[in-house]
């Protein structure tokens, strides 16, 4: 049974009351531990609501975005230049959803959600995780499949403005709207000279967390972005993926798509 | 529900220490005690008596539970009433005029979106915060408004067109009172 809300005003008396507890569980938007409570856990007694903490808010500098961890996604959506985050924005839960979730708290969902967490591996966005001891930088996607330690707090995740179009996002899913993920494919391509100079393919929906294809992303580097090489890229994208049954797709399934989920991402058909 | 005993005794647990949390409701100042982790959903219906918010499925999917929180539609059934001290909350009560009905619910009510009325609550808070934002908006704007709302009766094609006609609604009361 739960004992305790406890509401920190800043990141400092949140590890405090982390290091204090071991029963205690973060909570931000509540869309992903909410329903854990509700339905019955003795997995924590305490909260620490990050709500409060001083960690939102968007800052552009330039050609970088910096995200403060308790940001809504609504709140991304609303943001002018981070406009090309949209059509991924708008894919994912509902606008009631969205004006709790958090982009930090979305890197730690369980899949097939977690489809920002998936921009955000393509966008190779750097988090910042704020200890007892201090702070520290890594990857998202290393955020992503190994999770912080107890007593961390990811802070803010900051990337570089895509070029206009660089971008691309392609889900499938079961509905329209709000609906989790059969596959999600967020990709950062990068062009010089009509071959693609760097590139970033990130899945969702195909493996425990949200994932980069690297198989496919050398397949693509220093090539030119036609349905040729784009078909091999997309079945190269088979070689990192461990797919899972649920109510949505079977395993089978979602790999018997993913080529063509990339392939669409990648080409737009 | 397995959790639902757990979080009613918690109520009635003496030695849980509860805590006072300041809300603004329908426009009035209150002040509550609440257990630990009580939701707003909980707040509401059970410490404030507004049982026009629903419980549903406590987990975020059904959208029964919608209520506006500052201004915009969230599910109340996954806040932890502590975490947003001092909110400005609005539920379908404070819609309701003191006589006859808001013109989202009589756009409900005259294109029967409303069935067995479980999801009704929830629907029309999701409209209040769409024509908020959006005064006129598109039948793709009405379905994302809503694609958190579960309905089992009606299919949901009286709902859209609802949520439409009440738009237009909204609008021409809005233009008739800036003409007064």
């Amino acid at each position: 049974m739960l004992q305790a809300v406890a509401r920190p005003r800043s990141l400092a008396e949140a590890h405090s009351i982390l290091e204090s507890s071991d029963r205690s569980a973060i909570i931000a938007g509540g869309t992903a531990i909410m329903p854990v409570l509700n339905y019955g856990t003795d997995e924590f007694d305490n909260l620490v609501s990050l709500r409060g903490s001083g960690i939102s808010g968007i800052d552009i500098s330039g050609a970088r975005a910096t995200i403060g961890a308790t940001t809504t996604l609504s709140e991304i959506e609303a943001q002018d230049e981070l406009a090309f985050l949209r059509p991924a924005l708008d894919a994912i839960g509902s606008p009631t959803i969205r004006n709790m979730a958090t982009v930090g708290g979305n890197l730690f969902v369980k899949q097939p959600y977690g489809d920002f967490a998936a921009c955000l591996i393509a966008l190779g966005a750097e988090v910042t995780i704020a200890g007892p001891n201090g702070e520290r930088c890594e990857p998202v996607e290393k955020t992503v499949a190994s999770r912080p330690g107890r007593g961390e707090i990811v802070t803010k995740l900051s990337f570089a403005l895509p070029a206009a179009g660089a971008f691309k996002f392609w889900k499938a899913a079961r509905k329209a709207f709000n609906s989790a993920a059969i596959v999600t494919v967020a990709a950062l391509v990068e062009m010089n000279g009509g071959v693609v100079s760097a590139c970033r393919i990130a899945l969702g929906g195909v493996a425990n967390t949200a994932i980069r294809a690297r198989s496919s992303e050398k397949e693509l580097t220093g090539k030119p972005l036609d349905r040729i090489t784009v078909e091999a890229v997309a079945k190269e994208a088979l070689k990192d993926i461990a797919p899972f049954d649920d109510a949505y797709a079977t395993a089978w399934y979602r790999a018997r798509v993913t080529p063509v989920h990339v392939r669409r991402a990648l080409l737009g058909a | 529900m397995r959790g639902e005993t757990a979080r009613q005794s918690s109520h009635w647990e003496e030695t849980v220490k509860k805590s006072v949390v300041s809300l603004t409701i329908n426009g009035a100042e209150t002040q509550m005690l609440v257990a630990p982790g009580a939701t707003l959903l909980e707040a509401l219906r059970e410490g404030q008596g507004l049982t026009g918010t629903r419980r549903g499925c406590e987990q975020g999917t059904c959208g029964t539970c919608t209520v506006l929180v500052d201004g915009k539609p969230m599910l109340s059934c996954l806040i932890p009433v502590e975490t947003i001290e001092d909110a400005r909350v609005e539920t379908i009560e404070g819609v309701t005029p003191a006589q006859g009905l808001h013109p989202i619910q009589e756009a409900f009510l005259d294109g029967f979106a409303t069935q067995c009325g479980f999801c009704t609550p929830g629907m029309i808070m999701a409209t209040v915060g769409l024509l908020a934002v959006n005064p006129n908006p598109t039948r793709e704007d009405a379905v994302r408004a809503i694609s958190g709302n579960v309905c089992r009766c009606t299919g949901y094609e009286a709902i859209i067109d609802a949520v439409l006609d009440a738009a237009a609604r909204v609008r021409t009361a809005n233009a008739q009172a800036k003409a007064a």
